[in-house]
């Protein structure tokens, strides 16, 4: 009896260790569902149109956070723009691999206006990234931070299907 | 109670056997994530300057192909992608290498997974979610029994009236007295 006890768990446990580790493709989170995609340059030049609407995006990954993969940078069809897509830590994790491939994400769109201090940090983080000297003097407005909070995304592309030489 | 003990036995020594790999998993992960800090549990990152001629900020459709043919990379292209006036990325896989196009400088950054340690903190942390999350809430559900179990499974002395007991008191106390110096700082 015990015998076959232990080799029914064993059995059960295997089981469901091999259907977990099944990848499960290159989907995250609830993935997307949405068909229509907003451009990211419509995006960025109307923000305010989109915000707490459910909206789908495309674009290049050309930034993942390196810390816990809690957020994807797309690049926009306008060169130098892009948008970000923030997820909630731990619930999707985006792993640096995705860097250059298409990506779909899905979630709504927010603005978060942010405080002077806070507005001046962002801007010293970003001139700091980019190697650019800081003015706090010249930072006299405050900003709106506008960014996908997503539910889901999806790589569009294998990485063999989108070389581009030349 | 000789049944109860028995069956203690019984379940604490197959549970035991049968989860010596996943402790395994577990504890090894454990110590690399709780280390996180200190350094990347998952990935190598390497990080790279060279130089070549400048190509200066022309139309992306001009100057990629002069950057792709100076790089002469080995491996094929993912992407690439005009970050700025000045900057071009290009992605391989793993591979990303920002081209300043006007002093020329080339940053080359890498990633590789670490291996087999990706993969035990993957399971870990559940990252994958799905069906290992049953695998690990069974687990944690095992992981309470071989405590239980183990309770009872020395008399005397050396059991829950002697020494196991007071070890075990220290065990929990050790917990109970980091949550209140916690919510105290």
């Amino acid at each position: 009896m015990h015998k076959i006890l232990s080799i029914v768990l064993a059995a059960a446990f295997l089981i469901f260790a091999a259907a977990g580790a099944t990848a499960e493709g290159q989907v995250f989170g609830k993935g997307v569902s949405l068909e229509k995609a907003v451009k990211v340059s419509d995006l960025l030049e109307n923000p305010d149109k989109y915000v707490g609407e459910t909206i789908r995006v495309e674009g290049i990954a050309v930034g993942v956070c390196s810390h816990r993969g809690c957020w994807v940078e797309l690049a926009s069809d306008k060169e130098g723009d892009t948008v970000r897509v923030k997820v909630k830590d731990g619930e999707i994790v985006f792993p640096p691999e995705l860097l250059g491939s298409v990506l779909a994400a899905e979630g709504v769109w927010t603005a978060n206006k942010l405080d002077l201090d806070t507005t001046k940090q962002l801007c010293e983080h970003k001139a700091k990234q980019a190697g650019e000297n800081f003015d706090s003097e010249k930072v006299t407005e405050c900003m709106t931070l506008y960014q996908i909070s997503g539910t889901g995304a999806m790589v569009m592309d294998m990485p063999q299907k989108s070389l581009k030489k030349g | 109670m000789t049944q109860f003990r028995r069956v203690c036995r019984w379940l604490h020594r197959e549970l035991g056997f049968f989860t010596v790999g996943l402790t395994l998993v577990y504890a090894i992960s454990g110590l690399a994530v709780n280390h996180a800090h200190h350094w990347d549990a998952n990935y190598q990152r390497g990080f790279e300057v060279s130089h070549m001629e400048p190509v200066g900020t022309g139309f992306t459709v001009d100057v990629l192909p002069i950057v792709l043919d100076r790089l002469a990379l080995a491996d094929p292209v993912k992407n690439t992608w005009r970050a700025s006036e000045e900057h071009l990325q290009i992605f391989q896989e793993g591979t990303t290498h920002t081209v300043n196009l006007v002093t020329g400088e080339v940053t080359t950054e890498s990633v590789k997974r670490r291996a087999m340690l990706f993969d035990l903190n993957f399971m870990h942390l559940n990252t994958g979610k799905g069906l290992w999350t049953w695998v690990a809430d069974s687990y944690a559900i095992i992981l309470a029994l071989l405590a239980i179990t183990g309770i009872f499974l020395t008399r005397g002395s050396k059991g829950l009236g002697g020494r196991g007991g007071v070890l075990m008191a220290l065990g929990i106390a050790l917990p109970i007295i980091y949550a209140f110096w916690m919510n105290l700082n």
